[in-house]
């Protein structure tokens, strides 16, 4: 570049030199210059070719701007032959795409009256600098600018043809990207989107029941069965239905994770526009622990939880029902907003005062009112679960007789159960503030935002231990049959869940660390939180000693487990970096707490399911997995899943934010982040898409084996609680009602172990027989 | 096929079920219930966006309301067969031989004390956190010299105004909130008539007389519970007339609603009578939204639990009405009543938090 402009340079000087010598004094056009020619052939009013030794500058313009704002423009030129002094110095041209342009004083006119393009005035030509204002258009599109300047040294009058030289300067300012989609009519957009679902889903199921009998594919055969789905109370049909909801929801909040993976790819990035990047984010968090964790923690517990206690089916069928077709309702509102462009974008936590300001999308109320069916479900869901497990368990199953995956769900849900109606309230109160304007969140009537993260984390945070309490139950039932021998520390087990789901109560100030809560109370909830990880590590240490004692059997469903075991226990760890809240105050909001999450989530929770997929889909619809591709399922996944998640921890120690839709590198600021994070990020996205494609597979087998699988025998693993008792799938309903199966040694270990305070108690109370281990 | 099972002993989802053989029974009612719900949640959030009023949801809204009053229908028309034959029964310690609907229905309370605790919550985080309206009035008129923390004349100042301002502030405008209280308490005790006349011994009662007995004690709870809302309605919007009695010297005089008092969820430019400076006449204007959303949300919620009340109340009135209780099938009255209690109690809360304080 420099090369070639050093001649052309010197030439242009040259040039420059003869102008001058030859004529010495010209003025600038004292009429303006314009005309509709000057933008594609340049100014012709003298000379034709423009000059470089004269700069045209304009400034006050924005990089992008904003709809219908008025910029003020200065536009100036320096070098060519004006001189201090002269009369006349020179002209502009200014012409604009788009926008209207107005004068400040008369130096400058609208030339032939036209909005878009303005020039000096006779007036204005004495001077170098103009100033003007520029209205952006509404539309939103890319604006062009082109400017002419006229330098000239000359007072001599009007006209001559040298002495004087121009030059152009092009900017271009963008507009603020796609014009924004209207606002759509809420109801148009449900009936829409009813419509859709209904015709896909529709033509699915009419799949489905023509696979199962070609010959009668009639609507004399179809409508009962459909009906039957429909209106069905039984708990197995339910939790098949909670299944195939959760599994779809896990497609679509993946979807959602791949579109952010593919914007944070390369820094810089504008794939999806901010605006779109807080809907994705927003919907991803809730889809996944609303729509996606709870249905299939709600679908193993029908399932699994009524056949383990030997109950016929749960307390209240109807309500089970109920709680179910609450959710896919429930799931249309949430998603309304997406559709019309206006979905719900204020993260999952929908933190206060900005979920009731007006400047949020419409979709914000259609999201709280969808999760306030949610918590209506989950209530329900409460009910159901803690009166069947209190009251129907078969005879001779006392509380220390229950099966742990049991356990974890009465756990699970009595946290949830006392919790939500929190979020419930706060969720009423968001939903009223944006609908009847009342002024719970109002800050200037005296409203406090500290209010709103209270009752969520409150709710939120033995939330989270909902969703991981179940998969702790998956774990104890798959390694205590994969080891071939009973848990180690039945009791210890139970206590430590039971602690779980009494300390996560006093925690969830934690989250709250860096807005501005009393020290004291952040002083407690960091000695709080980190209690939380002794009874975690008793569990941890029961399976590790549980697989010492026994002989392990490699099933796929024992593999995942032991990723669980490696994953979950590298999420507690980083999880212990933030009640210290001198360290937290440093990762807060950071990828540091993506990364943290994601492993006690994904490793965690979903790790534990795909265990509970494996071990308890044979018995579900009485066909085997195949377990070779399990297998490759699973090295897959948790290779692609390490991957993806390992390098955020790193990302978020240097200081990469969470929630925001892009981020740059730089080799010298301070403020950015250093360039091999881009090398990072580009891995984590690239690790995602490998994450999602591995999870097809155990899809695919699922679809595989449920058309043309092995029969799968009652107890294809050798468990011994009750579900393995009845055939695979079993009868409806799944015990005869009066005649139940009496209990037998579902946990033989209670007979001949005294349990850890049993022993703790012998020793201290009887002095001489510390030699004896336990009794006979 | 599994369908024939259920064919077999329920020909539609839609009617009434045979109870005589235990569960499950399919039913329609969950699904219209839960569309209702969604419609009705939807179209209310277009009836109103930030407290602008649409009138063009309101067909939509109501549409939403009798989708579930359908699914309500249905569930009902199910129940309606039930006699207590089959009442299930607690198998597992420690509720062994209990009725199982018994312990679902307090486990239930247990979710709807949470509900009122989170909400009192927020009262007391704003009863405490915010100064009241009088504190801030008798500090006087704002002086940048004398007084800069006073206030000013038609400046609203955020403060705390409780509805007992106006609610305690005579026994006529306590009326409704007082004669409320004691018209749930008695409906507390005719709800328990009703069970006791409907757990009377077969034989030891006319069985014609049990039936009037039951129905009419528990059409006496409705018509109490219709009255707690009929007189919570005079007392937020329409207001009343004490005429004059002369022979205790009372005069004639209007009791204005808290509606018309502008005691209102949106009014930032509140103004009480009290708050009047005596010398200057100058008014202090308040801005009340904060309070008023506590009160009319917290007891608007105790209000809706009455609703829900009434409703439950009719049907179990028509099926006494029917002489459909007898001492096989009186517990139904005890696990509404338990929530009819519940409600009551929380009312003894209710009422002097936001009434009287």
């Amino acid at each position: 570049m420099s090369k070639n402009s050093a001649p052309r340079k010197i030439a242009l000087v040259a040039m420059l030199a003869m102008a001058v010598l030859v004529v010495p004094t010209v003025t600038s056009l004292p009429g303006g210059m314009g005309g509709a020619d000057i933008q594609r052939a340049g100014c012709t009013c003298h000379g034709t070719l423009p000059s470089s030794s004269v700069e045209a500058s304009i400034s006050g313009l924005p990089d992008s701007y904003n709809v219908s704002e008025t910029y003020n423009v200065t536009v100036s030129f320096s070098g060519g032959p004006s001189t201090d002094g002269n009369m006349n110095l020179g002209g502009f041209n200014l012409w604009a795409s788009d926008g209207t342009f107005a004068t400040l004083d008369d130096s400058a006119q609208l030339w032939e009256q036209n909005t878009n393009e303005v020039a000096h005035t006779e007036s204005g030509n004495d001077q170098r600098t103009w100033f003007l204002q520029w209205t952006a258009p509404e539309s939103g599109v890319n604006v062009d600018f082109i400017l002419h300047v006229n330098s000239v040294n000359g007072n001599q009058g009007n006209g001559g043809s040298g002495g004087d030289m121009w030059n152009r300067a092009d900017v271009t300012v963008l507009g603020f990207g796609d014009p924004p989609l209207p606002e759509v009519d809420p109801f148009k957009v449900l009936a829409t989107l009813v419509v859709i679902s209904g015709v896909m889903l529709s033509i699915v199921v009419m799949y489905i029941f023509y696979r199962k009998n070609p010959d009668s594919f009639d609507w004399e055969n179809f409508a009962p069965w459909i009906s039957e789905w429909l209106t069905s109370t039984d708990h197995k049909k339910i939790g098949t239905l909670y299944f195939v909801q959760g599994l779809f929801f896990l497609g679509v909040g993946g979807i959602m994770a791949l579109m952010i993976r593919m914007q944070l790819a390369v820094p810089g990035n504008d794939f999806i526009s901010q605006d779109y990047y807080n809907q994705f984010f927003t919907l991803h968090g809730t889809t996944m622990i609303f729509l996606a964790a709870m249905p299939l923690i709600a679908g193993f517990a029908n399932w699994i939880v009524p056949l383990q206690i030997g109950a016929p089916d749960l307390a209240f069928p109807r309500l089970n029902a109920m709680s179910f077709w609450l959710q896919p309702v429930a799931a249309l509102l949430i998603f309304t907003g997406v559709f019309s462009g206006q979905g719900a974008d204020t993260g999952w936590t929908g933190y206060a005062p900005y979920v009731v300001t007006e400047t949020t999308h419409s979709g914000v109320s259609m999201w709280a009112a969808g999760q306030l069916m949610l918590v209506a479900s989950s209530t329900l869901t409460g009910i159901n679960f803690l009166t069947t497990m209190a009251v129907m368990r078969a005879p001779g199953m006392g509380w220390f007789q229950m099966p742990l995956f049991t356990w974890s769900i009465l756990v699970a849900n009595l946290m949830l159960f006392l919790s939500i109606p929190a979020f419930g309230v706060g969720l009423i109160q968001v939903y009223l503030d944006r609908t009847i304007g009342t002024a719970f969140y109002d800050v200037a009537a005296g409203g406090d935002p500290l209010l709103w993260s209270h009752l969520f984390w409150y709710f939120g945070h033995p939330e989270v231990y909902v969703v991981i309490v179940p998969a702790f139950g998956v774990i104890s039932e798959v390694i205590a049959t994969s080891a071939r021998r009973s848990i180690f520390g039945y009791k210890s087990m139970v206590y430590a869940m039971a602690g779980i789901g009494l300390v996560s109560f006093i925690v969830y100030g934690h989250h709250m660390f860096t807005s501005g809560m009393s020290p004291t109370l952040r002083f407690v909830t960091m000695l709080t939180t980190m209690l939380v990880a002794v009874p975690t590590g008793i569990k941890i240490f029961n399976w590790l000693k549980t697989m010492h004692g026994g002989s392990l059997v490699y099933r796929t469903h024992t593999l995942w487990t032991l990723g669980f075991l490696v994953t979950f226990t590298l999420g507690g760890i980083s999880g212990m970096f933030f009640p210290s809240m001198a360290l937290d105050v440093h990762l807060h909001e950071t990828y540091f707490v993506v990364a943290h999450f994601h492993y006690v989530l994904v490793g965690g929770t979903v790790f534990g399911f795909f265990a509970a997929i494996y071990y308890w889909y044979p018995k579900m619809t009485g066909r085997m997995l195949d377990e070779r591709l399990g297998v490759l399922h699973f090295l897959t996944a948790f290779i692609s899943y390490n991957a993806l998640f390992w390098p955020m921890h790193r990302l978020g120690v240097v200081g990469m934010i969470r929630r925001t839709h892009t981020y740059y590198i730089t080799t010298d600021d301070f403020n950015a982040l250093p360039e091999w994070a881009a090398d990072w990020n580009m891995l984590i996205s690239i690790s995602a898409f490998l994450f999602f494609a591995s999870n097809l597979i155990m899809v695919y087998n699922m679809i595989k084996t449920l058309v043309r699988g092995e029969k799968a025998p009652a107890d294809p693993w050798g468990g011994w609680s009750f579900e393995w008792m009845t055939t695979s799938p079993p009868p409806t309903p799944s015990f005869d009602p009066h005649n139940l199966p009496e209990l037998k040694d579902a946990n033989e270990h209670v007979a001949n172990e005294p349990g850890v305070f049993g022993q703790m108690f012998r020793r201290l109370m009887v002095e001489d027989d510390t030699t004896e281990g336990g009794s006979h | 096929m599994s369908a024939d099972y259920h064919d077999h002993d329920h020909p539609s989802p839609w009617g009434p079920h045979d109870w005589g053989h235990g569960a499950p029974h399919n039913s329609w009612s969950p699904l219209v219930m839960s569309i209702g719900i969604g419609i009705f949640l939807m179209t209310f959030g277009g009836l109103f966006t930030f407290s602008e009023f649409d009138m063009w949801y309101l067909p939509l809204v109501i549409v939403g309301i009798a989708v579930i009053g359908a699914g309500l229908f249905v569930w009902w028309r199910q129940d309606m067969s039930f006699d207590g034959t089959y009442e299930p029964m607690s198998a597992g310690v420690p509720f062994k031989n209990i009725q199982i609907r018994k312990v679902g229905m307090w486990v239930f309370l247990m979710s709807e004390m949470m509900i009122f605790s989170s909400l009192f919550s927020t009262y007391m985080r704003y009863r405490q956190g915010i100064p009241r309206c009088d504190t801030v009035f008798n500090r006087g008129l704002f002086d940048p010299v004398t007084n800069p923390d006073g206030w000013q004349d038609g400046v609203a100042v955020t403060c705390f105004e409780p509805a007992s301002h106006l609610i305690a502030s005579s026994w006529w405008h306590i009326a409704p909130g007082a004669i409320n209280t004691f018209a749930l308490i008695i409906s507390s005790f005719t709800i328990v008539q009703a069970l006791r006349w409907a757990h009377k011994p077969v034989g030891s009662v006319d069985e014609e007389v049990r039936r009037k007995r039951v129905y009419r004690y528990l059409g006496a709870t409705t018509i109490l519970a219709s009255l707690f809302l009929t007189l919570k309605m005079i007392e937020w919007f329409i207001g009343f007339h004490v005429p004059a009695i002369d022979l205790i010297g009372l005069h004639e005089h209007e009791i204005h609603s808290l509606y018309s008092e502008g005691y209102l969820i949106n009014n930032d430019h509140y103004q009480h009578h009290d708050y009047v400076d005596e010398a200057t006449g100058a008014h202090m204007v308040a801005n009340i939204q904060v309070s008023a959303t506590l009160f009319y949300v917290t007891t608007g919620t105790h209000g809706l639990h009455v609703l829900v009340g009434i409703i439950g109340l009719a049907y179990l009135t028509f099926k006494a009405w029917t002489g459909a209780y007898n001492p096989q099938s009186a517990v139904s009255i005890e696990y509404f009543g338990l929530y009819w209690h519940f409600v009551d109690l929380v009312w003894v809360l209710v009422f002097p938090f936001f009434y009287l304080y």
